[in-house]
């Protein structure tokens, strides 16, 4: 689920950048640093939408880095559990297939993956039903939900199912070709 | 009552398998054997299936039950929606309204008490089911209940383990990105880079079978026991599901809207005759939804007439004592002119229609009669389906003219006290236009005795009918 919330930083900024300037290095830097980046308690930063408010800077002895309290408002993506969601799968194997969702990863072990399909090994490994109708494979986007979520300090790792109503392959690309 | 009875009893079946456990009790009272109270969600429940709308207080005394305690269990049916509730402020006037409401579900009469008027305001809970929503909730309740449990027997929504045979150590699927190897397509352990294997599998159990693992087995027959007990049980609940599924769900409105109703109906039932209200009032009761409950009522005239028929024994009875108190007239008549539409009047002049064609042969010498007769005709020329009728009712009325030749002696005499009798008849009308009934009355009791039998009857009747039959077009047209 995405989320636009404000969030706080303290940036470190580097004394040559002190120039009229300062301001644009200032967030250009908080860019580069925060933007892709995941965070346990909100998820991953998609995007910053905006600077809010830069305080006072601190100088730190010896260096000469200051310090800056940044506010800045961001679009943060956190997927939770019992969400629906839309991925592309990364990689099938005998155990099941991974799937990204932006920056998050999924894992759909082959139990949650409907009884009728079966895996196929081979050139494009995939599972395909007996009829051969619908087939995973790579690059495949499925609909998934989320059954767990694994969230570390700087990492979120989820487990997906594709068996319940209305879930599984929406695209396959090689129906389409 | 008919489209009532299945719903009913889904109620009473679904208050048995889900409510028949629930405490209604305040989380500070202490849990003694006095108060326990199961048991009690089932019996109001059931009570509410004997009643349409009802005051809590009143329900509360009917189960004599506190009315603390049959609020709470009320908001405990509210919440699981099976119950409307409706509060209102009301002076003793709008509990009058609900009175009536009552009494006329209960025999059709509507007490007009008018009196003792006080203004305190009160704020009175009302509460019907709504079985509509029953409906849904049970069967959402029941599918809820199918999915957790397969679900759960499924593993669906379980994190797969992952356990290696070498060392045995234990994975889950989240640790899935650290395992795959890029060599072949299974995952590897950490340690010694064996193969795992899905815990689930049937060599990882026999492998592996430790305690744990005999639990899961156990736990996975537990649920498929329940499942299959759950089936079972509410096997009885299900089929009334589906037997429901296709039938026309009765609702009640809301309080306003079904008070009005109520008291619509039992106007038009006090209407009828009192000894009719029995079974009109079972109509009224199990019948479709307010809004059309005046239009069902027209097209239930049609039917009426045969029930009149069959009521004629009465309605002669009536017809041949003939001097009715004017008081009754009164009452009857200004019901009937508010509740009797359009078609009913239709009906009404065809009938009167051919009570005129029945004495038009005999009364043809009569000079006022006469008059009076080229007065219909003139009226009825822009009506030519009637008058076709008509034909065919004075061809009829030829055929019969033997029957009217041989009785013509007393005929003539009749026609001379009848004239009187209408002159009479028609200066009191005139005055009170109110008579419709009467009349009503009068008229399908000539249609329905056209046998030779009650061909003296049917003379008496006759003057009867002309004279209802100017009424009735005096009032047409008025």
């Amino acid at each position: 689920m995405f989320f636009h919330i404000f969030l706080e930083r303290n940036m470190l900024l580097h004394p040559r950048h002190f120039g009229p300037h300062l301001r644009d290095k200032l967030i250009a830097k908080l860019m580069k640093d925060i933007e892709g980046t995941c965070s346990g308690r909100h998820g991953f930063v998609v995007a910053i939408t905006g600077v809010e408010d830069i305080g006072k800077g601190l100088i730190r002895e010896g260096t000469g880095f200051v310090t800056f309290p940044v506010k800045y408002k961001c679009v943060v993506f956190r997927p939770f559990k019992g969400e629906i969601l839309e991925a592309v799968v990364t990689m099938v194997n005998k155990m099941g297939f991974f799937a990204e969702a932006g920056p998050v990863q999924i894992f759909v072990s082959n139990h949650l993956i409907p009884d009728d399909m079966e895996f196929q090994s081979g050139d494009v490994p995939n599972y395909t039903t007996s009829d051969g109708s619908v087939k995973i494979q790579k690059e495949s986007e499925v609909r998934l939900k989320i059954i767990g979520t694994r969230v570390d300090a700087t990492e979120i790792f989820c487990i997906g199912t594709i068996k319940d109503d209305f879930l599984g392959v929406i695209n396959d690309p090689g129906a389409a070709s | 009552m008919s489209s009532f009875e299945p719903f009913n009893r889904l109620v009473r079946l679904a208050a048995r398998a889900f409510y028949d456990d629930i405490t209604m009790k305040g989380d500070n009272q202490p849990k003694t054997g006095r108060g326990d109270n199961r048991g009690m969600a089932v019996v109001v429940l059931d009570a509410l299936t004997r009643r349409q709308w009802v005051r809590e207080e009143d329900l509360a005394k009917a189960l004599k039950l506190h009315s603390k305690q049959l609020r709470r269990t009320l908001r405990f049916f509210e919440e699981e929606k099976l119950v409307t509730r409706e509060h209102r402020k009301e002076t003793a006037k709008g509990v009058k309204i609900y009175n009536a409401a009552i009494a006329a579900t209960a025999d059709g009469q509507q007490p007009v008490k008018e009196g003792d008027e006080k203004n305190k305001i009160h704020t009175h809970s009302y509460c019907c089911l709504d079985y509509a929503q029953i409906y849904d909730v049970v069967r959402y309740r029941l599918h809820r209940m199918k999915k957790k449990l397969k679900d759960e027997l499924d593993s669906r929504n379980t994190i797969q383990q992952y356990i290696c045979p070498n060392c045995g150590k234990r994975y889950s699927a989240f640790d899935a990105l650290q395992l795959v190897s890029m060599i072949d397509e299974y995952f590897h352990c950490e340690n010694c880079n064996g193969e795992l294997i899905a815990e689930s599998d049937k060599f990882a159990v026999e492998e592996m079978g430790d305690g744990d693992d005999n639990a899961r087995r156990r736990r996975r027959e537990k649920l498929r026991d329940m499942l299959q007990k759950m089936e079972e049980q509410l096997k009885p609940l299900m089929t009334q599901l589906a037997r429901v599924k296709d039938l026309a769900v009765p609702e009640f409105g809301g309080l306003l809207a079904w008070e009005a109703r109520v008291q619509a109906t039992a106007r038009v039932i006090g209407d009828s005759n009192a000894s009719d209200s029995k079974s009109s009032l079972g109509q009224g009761y199990g019948g479709t939804p307010m809004p059309f409950l005046g239009e069902t009522r027209v097209e239930v005239a049609l039917p009426g007439m045969d029930v009149k028929e069959e009521d004629t024994g009465l309605d002669t009875k009536s017809a041949s004592m003939k001097v009715l108190p004017p008081w009754m007239i009164k009452k009857g008549m200004v019901l009937t002119k508010e509740q009797r539409g359009e078609v009913k009047a239709g009906i009404e002049t065809a009938q009167s229609l051919y009570t005129t064609d029945e004495k038009k042969p005999g009364a043809e010498k009569e000079e006022g009669k006469n008059i009076q007769d080229e007065y219909l005709k003139a009226y009825y020329a822009a009506l030519v389906k009637r008058q076709e009728e008509q034909e065919a009712a004075s061809r009829k009325m030829q055929e019969e003219g033997e029957t009217y030749k041989a009785s013509a002696a007393e005929f003539s005499n009749g026609i001379g006290e009848l004239t009187d009798r209408q002159v009479g008849m028609k200066s009191k009308r005139e005055n009170d236009e109110n008579d419709n009934v009467y009349w009503e009355d009068s008229t399908s009791t000539v249609s329905g005795n056209v046998g030779e039998t009650f061909k003296l009857a049917d003379l008496n009747a006759q003057p009867e009918a002309s004279g209802d039959d100017e009424e009735d077009i005096d009032w047409e047209e008025g």
